[in-house]
């Protein structure tokens, strides 16, 4: 999990979240400087709300600015074309419905679509789809599918597209929320091993904090529209989600010994107090 | 091969096999029977440049078919092969089902503008030439077609997203505005405007000529290589214009692209046969019910089912009250807004 | 007093139509020996009421092979061939019944189908009226070319000429005595909520004021919808309808419930007058009698 921190893929210079989101436009902009190396791993958490969208899509070069700037690569937005964009850097939006009832089959070749059309297409897509745990699904038209399945389909989607380049960015937003236990650790480990095979960095909205804690290395915490703090992912970081919450969180440890993190019941809150 | 597989497997020589059959029916019938004689005489018309002593060896059956009937049967098939892919293309960028130029306001829109020129040209001293004049109509009705779509397209932005009834809402307005327009014309104008006017409403293959036949036919050409292009990339908007641009896709030039070659289509076909609606609608999606959603597929079929749904439709309109003739635009209504209602039935029980 | 005043001149035309017929019968009797011979077979396609009206005139109905929706008096030329409604014709299917010649009014179309008909060899005769006497005679002449009937055709035309010249002497001495003519209105198309009533440029119009009528309503032209307070301020004497359209819109029940016509001395009186409108509007042979005829029911109201 250990990412290679050579390169620098991703900078955000002096931006501000609170310009361009709905909430605090009264508050004092608070710009951050951030960092993001090749092969890293950052989670962003943060109760609803509070931005972490907002800052994914700014690392995904969706909208410029209105402070400060984001560099890619070496280049600012500008200085990308959308196609070669596409080559880099792949999003996994949180939901996106497809019109008309597509084929799985041609969602998942749309991430490819802005290449030169190559025979190996196909054999791209059912590797992707293996790989996401969708291959089931190739057959299926778009509109028959579960919330689940409609995110596997995302995600070889975005593997698709990043299939034959190295050193490349995927951002994905809340990409666990409709997938059960068993499906969340799968995904998750696909993920990784995707982009350890290829040294792609990963940037993802989790809503999980034990998600993050386990399969992240950084974590980026967002709470009203400003960057509250970036931080290693390790049991020092617990005070930190205990402000963002706003809940006191106590730490268990696991017979293998990695802990999980999980709030103190009310109950149990105003016991000790007592 | 099972018969279902066999119809799966290669659908567009069925459709191109089906319109060839439908335009020899469709040939032989008419007001005016045509022996095979007449049909021996094409030697006559192949030679160019037509002298008058051809003009006037071809007579009766032959002059009907070779003036008259052909120009007019692949007039409706061009037509309405636009008419189709226009269709598909706007049910495309509008990511919905149920969008159609004539639905929508882009015929209408058409129509509103090449009435406005109509009677504004009648105000008008007349150092116009009259060859100026025959451009000005189409070039009118492309300008009134592509304003809508321009307008639609921005609305569409902040419409809510996904939203049949709130598109659909948007194209009623359309319509109604561009009817008060082409009201307030008829109010203004004067007889023989008026005769120009009642025109648009209802729609007529009547008066086809090759000229036209040849406009059609490359308009046609060319929109299909262009668009053939970007057929891949058409089908990238059905995820969304994020979705779209973040896989690599350039939504603003594509857009632009498709609205510009729907208002040509779309508008030249108004300026030509008057009001044609519910073919852009039907086509598109009984290919798409036929062969799926993929666009590389539904684009060139829309155009082959298009045609062959007007063909049919103009034929019964020559047909069913000779020597009279019923404009073309109630057989399309008639079938078009029964179905129209049967697709609204549809996607509010699969969004309910 | 408060009876439906129902002057719908039937009384009168019967006795004007049986002179006229028996006219039409004298004339022919005369004429035939001078009638010139029709060497090439003619087929005629006729659009337009008053045109077919000339042709039976001119007893060359023996050419006719079609006609238009308008073309209903005499009541046998109902029983040709419909090419349909005359702005909507159809190249394909006047060309079905092989003519050789056709006669349209101006409102013949759409230009394209005609153009398609001429370059198919049809000869093509186009006769507006311009809403005025003089049209009618170039259209008895016009017809008479086209059929090769000349002067039989000069012949109508004189009986025309002569019978117009009483007509407007008529008028001339009423015009003398009266202090101010009638004012009417012509209703076009009634529904609850729309009036369509005539104004300038139109044969309505014209053929008030061939009647020594004036027209109620003024200021604009073709034919326009009225509000209620415009059919106020008009102050009709008199209402003048065609039959056809005071069926389509409901009778005469429905005529006198429109709004605004109640507060008028033609409301007050309930004075509408009704005619045929082939008849009335159509510059054919029966507009004479048809002027004398309104004449006569405009002095009796």
């Amino acid at each position: 999990m250990n990412g290679n921190l050579s390169a620098v893929l991703l900078k955000l210079n002096a931006v501000d979240l609170s310009y361009g989101t709905v909430c605090t436009a009264s508050q004092v902009p608070r710009p951050f400087t951030l960092h993001v190396s090749s092969g890293e791993r950052l989670a962003i958490l943060g109760p609803s709300g509070a931005g972490k969208s907002t800052l994914l899509r700014l690392m995904a070069l969706d909208f410029v600015p209105v402070m400060g700037e984001v560099i890619f690569k070496g280049r600012v937005r500008k200085g990308w074309t959308v196609a070669e964009l596409s080559h880099h850097r792949a999003v996994m939006p949180q939901n996106c419905s497809v019109a008309f009832g597509l084929d799985v089959h041609l969602v998942i070749a749309l991430g490819r679509v802005a290449r030169a059309f190559d025979p190996s297409l196909s054999d791209i897509v059912v590797a992707a789809a293996r790989l996401a745990r969708a291959d089931h699904l190739l057959s299926r038209r778009c509109d028959t599918l579960s919330g689940g399945e409609y995110a596997r389909v995302h995600l070889a989607r975005v593997f698709a597209q990043l299939w034959d380049v190295t050193e490349g960015l995927i951002l994905v937003d809340e990409p666990l929320a409709a997938l059960d236990l068993g499906l969340q650790d799968s995904i998750l480990q696909a993920l990784d091993r995707f982009a350890i095979d290829r040294q792609h960095a990963v940037v993802a909205v989790l809503h999980d904090v034990n998600h993050a804690l386990r399969a992240f290395d950084r974590l980026l915490l967002v709470k009203e529209g400003q960057l509250f703090a970036d931080l290693a992912s390790t049991q020092q970081a617990v005070p930190f989600f205990e402000s963002l919450y706003g809940l006191k969180l106590e730490c268990l440890r696991t017979a293998d010994n990695a802990f999980v993190v999980s709030p103190v019941s009310k109950r149990r809150q105003e016991a000790c107090t007592r | 091969m099972s018969p279902h597989a066999l119809l799966q497997a290669r659908p567009g020589w069925w459709l191109g096999a089906s319109l060839c059959l439908a335009l020899g029916f469709a040939v032989q019938l008419g007001a005016v029977p045509i022996t095979v004689t007449d049909w021996l005489l094409i030697h006559k018309v192949l030679e160019w440049p037509a002298t008058s002593e051809v003009s006037e060896a071809l007579s009766g059956g032959a002059h009907v078919l070779f003036n008259l009937r052909l120009p007019r049967l692949l007039l409706s098939v061009l037509v309405g092969a636009s008419l189709g892919v226009s269709g598909a293309l706007t049910q495309s960028l509008f990511r919905n089902p149920l969008a159609e130029p004539g639905l929508l306001g882009v015929s209408a829109g058409a129509a509103c503008a090449a009435a406005l020129t109509i009677v504004l040209i009648g105000e008008l001293p007349t150092i116009i030439v009259a060859e100026v004049r025959v451009l000005l109509l189409p070039l009118a009705a492309f300008t009134g077609a592509l304003v809508v779509c321009f307008s639609l397209e921005h609305m569409a932005r902040w419409i809510a997203p996904g939203s049949i009834a709130a598109l659909l809402l948007t194209g009623i307005a359309m319509n109604a505005l561009a009817g008060a327009v082409i009201g307030l014309c008829t109010y203004l104008a004067n007889d023989e405007q008026l005769r120009s006017l009642s025109f648009w409403t209802l729609g007529s293959l009547a008066g086809a000529q090759w000229l036209w036949v040849g406009l059609f036919a490359g308009l046609l050409g060319t929109g299909y290589c262009r668009l053939r292009r970007s057929m891949r990339t058409l089908n990238a908007l059905a995820l969304g214009e994020t979705a779209a641009r973040q896989i690599g896709v350039d939504v603003d030039t594509l857009r632009k692209q498709i609205i510009v070659w729907v208002a040509l289509l779309a508008g030249l076909a108004v300026a030509f046969c008057g009001m044609i609606s519910f073919v852009g609608l039907i086509a598109p999606h009984l290919v798409r019910l036929w062969v799926g959603p993929d666009q590389r597929q539904v684009l060139p079929l829309s155009m082959l089912l298009g045609g062959l749904l007007l063909l049919v439709a103009d034929t019964l309109a020559r047909v069913v009250a000779v020597p009279a003739e019923v404009p073309v635009g109630i057989f399309t209504a008639l079938v078009g807004a029964p179905f129209f209602f049967v697709l609204v039935r549809q996607a509010r029980v699969q969004a309910g | 007093m408060d009876l439906a005043r129902l002057q719908s001149a039937g009384l009168l035309t019967r006795r004007q139509t049986l002179g006229y017929l028996a006219w039409c019968a004298a004339v022919p009797f005369a004429m035939r020996s001078t009638a010139t011979n029709a060497s090439v077979v003619k087929r005629v396609i006729c659009i337009g009421g008053a045109l077919t009206e000339i042709v039976y005139l001119l007893q060359a109905d023996a050419d006719l092979v079609g006609v238009d929706t308008t073309s209903l008096y005499p009541a046998m030329a109902k029983t040709l061939p419909s090419v349909g409604y005359a702005r909507q014709l159809s190249a394909e299917g006047i060309l079905s019944l092989a003519p050789s010649h056709l006669l349209a009014t101006e409102e013949a179309g759409p230009p394209a189908v005609l153009k398609q008909i001429a370059a198919a060899g049809v000869r093509m005769t186009v006769l507006p009226a311009h809403h005025q006497y003089e049209g009618l005679r170039q259209r008895v002449l016009g017809v008479g070319k086209v059929l090769e009937r000349s002067e039989f055709a000069q012949i109508i035309v004189q009986r025309l000429d002569s019978q117009w010249q009483q007509v407007r002497q008529q008028l001339a001495a009423q015009a003398l005595q009266r202090v101010r003519p009638v004012r009417v209105m012509f209703v076009l198309t009634h529904s609850p909520v729309q009036v369509l009533v005539a104004g300038a440029s139109t044969a309505a119009q014209a053929m008030l004021t061939y009647a020594g009528a004036t027209n109620a309503v003024r200021g604009f032209k073709g034919y326009k919808p009225l509000t209620p307070e415009a059919m106020i301020a008009a102050q009709p004497d008199c209402l003048l309808v065609t039959e056809q359209g005071l069926q389509a819109a409901g009778g005469l029940e429905a005529l006198y419930k429109l709004p605004g016509l109640a507060q008028t001395p033609a409301g007050r009186s309930q004075a509408v007058i009704t005619m045929d409108a082939l008849r009335l509007l159509g510059f054919g042979p029966r507009m004479p009698e048809a002027v004398l005829a309104l004449n006569q029911a405009f002095q009796g109201l």
